[in-house]
């Protein structure tokens, strides 16, 4: 079967060639997925660039990306949630990592049906994405009548993560530039800001949650406006000592400005680590199937021009996701 | 099984040998919400008499969305008709909305049911020219109706379903976007 391989670390167009290799098949706990449509983060971006190779080694050469949608075309033996035939979506664990290509073989703890109501290109921008905020807020015990602030608004993780706030009666920030303020306000975010004319923390003030998607300075800078005993998530900011050990790095010490600023506040600081799990990915369904959320699809490519996808990646201009068409 | 046998009394004169055979190629099955009773793709030898509960039949185009064709509900039969009498493999699949309570018989023996029992033959072609009638209403609908006027007749034909239904299962029964039907149900509400 074709598939996208990384192949060194380095430059995407060197780094990235298509390779026949084998089909794989499903093992007892697995489905095998033939592939219809798979999308690239920016998580994908930094592990061709060999950003990422102390935290997640990988065997070169190996398949990319982890988002995927497609059938069920064989299950092992202890799957008993799928049937062949089954329209699915998933985002694969770090060891099946490897959606670019004809078929993949997934956990089925890792699956879920694909919502009915969109296609298969709208089904694979949404999960990896779609967890991330789901895991993140839910962490956060979000609720009705929140105040919650939601950095980079017009983001694969913002956008999904304002329409998951909204759906849970929150009521929502979200930061973006001039450019995107219309679109973001039609996601349903209460108060857009404009981070090119206004200062957010100039106008949240007491916020029950900061869903951080930016990391650097922001990470700190959350709890400038976040309410006392209130809790700042962060999936890009410092990690947290908690999850720090779980990365096996014992001695590890929140940063300081960090540790300072919620202490100050009494207010909870924690990393999330996006995990796949298809229980989550069902909930989602639910929601996009009630219409509560809807997809976000900057680009769709087809397999061959895969490539070009990833440089528009690169760009950091996508409005949505951007997704490849496998068949 | 009783109100089915009492339905077709009400038709014919029912033989007890006629029931008998009735009982011999049926089977009253409960399933849960989610439950496929016929799968896409695969071949269809059953055919359903709901006797309670809410299923549907749909086919999913080539990029993954799924259509409606029908709901059942009490006293509706459902099945992939298409597949029933021209032995293709099914183009539908047949699900649960709801938990669900069916009579489901082997639907070549029900449709040869005339053979051996003539008193079927006029109340089956019956059953047919409804089906028929039915159907052409629904694709001349479709053709020349507004969806608001659509909404309104899919309302009186099942008139408890949207406990049971999806915003999206209506969609796409209508054909319509699910904000296209949002929108429909705010001006009926204005009204």
């Amino acid at each position: 079967m074709k598939a996208l391989q990384i192949v060194k670390y380095g430059e995407l167009k060197q780094s990235l060639a298509f390779n026949e290799v084998s089909k794989p098949t499903a093992q007892v706990n697995e489905v095998l997925i033939a592939v219809k449509a798979a999308a690239i983060n920016p998580i994908d971006k930094s592990i061709i660039l060999g950003n990422l190779q102390a935290l997640l080694p990988i065997p070169l050469p190996s398949t990319s990306a982890y988002d995927v949608s497609g059938v069920v075309v064989e299950k092992g033996s202890n799957v008993s949630n799928f049937e062949i035939g089954d329209l699915v979506y998933s985002r694969v664990p770090q060891e099946q990592m490897g959606t670019l290509a004809d078929f993949v073989a997934v956990t089925s703890e890792a699956v879920s049906k694909k919502p009915g109501n969109i296609s298969f290109e709208e089904a694979a921008g949404l999960p990896l994405a779609a967890l991330t905020a789901l895991q993140s807020l839910e962490y956060a015990n979000i609720k009705a009548n929140d105040k919650v602030l939601i950095h980079a608004g017009s983001g694969g993780v913002g956008s999904f993560a304002i329409q998951y706030a909204k759906a849970k009666g929150a009521y929502v920030y979200t930061t973006t530039s001039t450019s995107n303020v219309d679109w973001v306000k039609k996601l349903g975010a209460d108060r857009v800001i404009d981070y090119k004319t206004e200062d957010y923390k100039n106008i949240v003030k007491n916020a029950d949650i900061v869903f951080d998607t930016l990391g650097k300075h922001y990470s700190a800078e959350s709890f400038e406006v976040v309410k006392k005993g209130g809790i700042v998530v962060s999936v890009v900011g410092a990690l947290d000592e908690e999850s720090a050990k779980m990365f096996g790095i014992p001695d590890y010490k929140l940063p300081e400005e960090i540790a300072n600023a919620s202490k100050e506040k009494n207010a909870t600081y924690k990393f999330i680590f996006m995990h796949p799990n298809g229980a989550h990915l069902n909930d989602i369904k639910s929601l996009i199937e009630d219409d509560k959320i809807k997809p976000i699809v900057d680009k769709i490519y087809p397999f061959p021009d895969a490539i070009q996808a990833f440089e528009h990646l690169a760009t950091g201009r996508a409005k949505g996701k951007i997704v490849i068409k496998i068949s | 099984m009783k109100d089915l046998i009492n339905k077709i009394k009400s038709s014919i004169d029912l033989t007890s040998e006629a029931e008998e055979f009735i009982y011999s190629i049926s089977e009253e099955k409960k399933f849960s919400k989610g439950e496929v009773l016929i799968r896409e793709g695969q071949a269809v030898k059953k055919t359903f008499f709901v006797t309670n509960g809410c299923l549907r039949s749909f086919c999913v185009d080539k990029n993954g969305k799924e259509h409606t064709l029908l709901f059942a509900i009490k006293n509706w039969w459902i099945s992939d008709y298409i597949a029933v009498h021209t032995d293709e493999l099914a183009t539908l699949t047949v699900e649960c909305l709801t938990e669900s309570s069916v009579i489901e018989f082997n639907a070549k023996e029900l449709d040869g049911i005339h053979a051996r029992f003539p008193e079927f033959e006029s109340y089956q072609r019956h059953n047919l020219e409804r089906h028929v009638v039915s159907l052409h209403k629904r694709i001349l609908n479709q053709l020349q109706l507004s969806a608001p006027e659509r909404y309104d007749l899919f309302l009186q034909q099942y008139p408890d379903i949207e406990q049971h239904t999806r915003n999206f299962h209506i969609a796409s029964y209508l054909g319509i976007t699910q904000q296209s039907l949002s929108r429909i149900r705010v001006e009926k509400v204005k009204k």
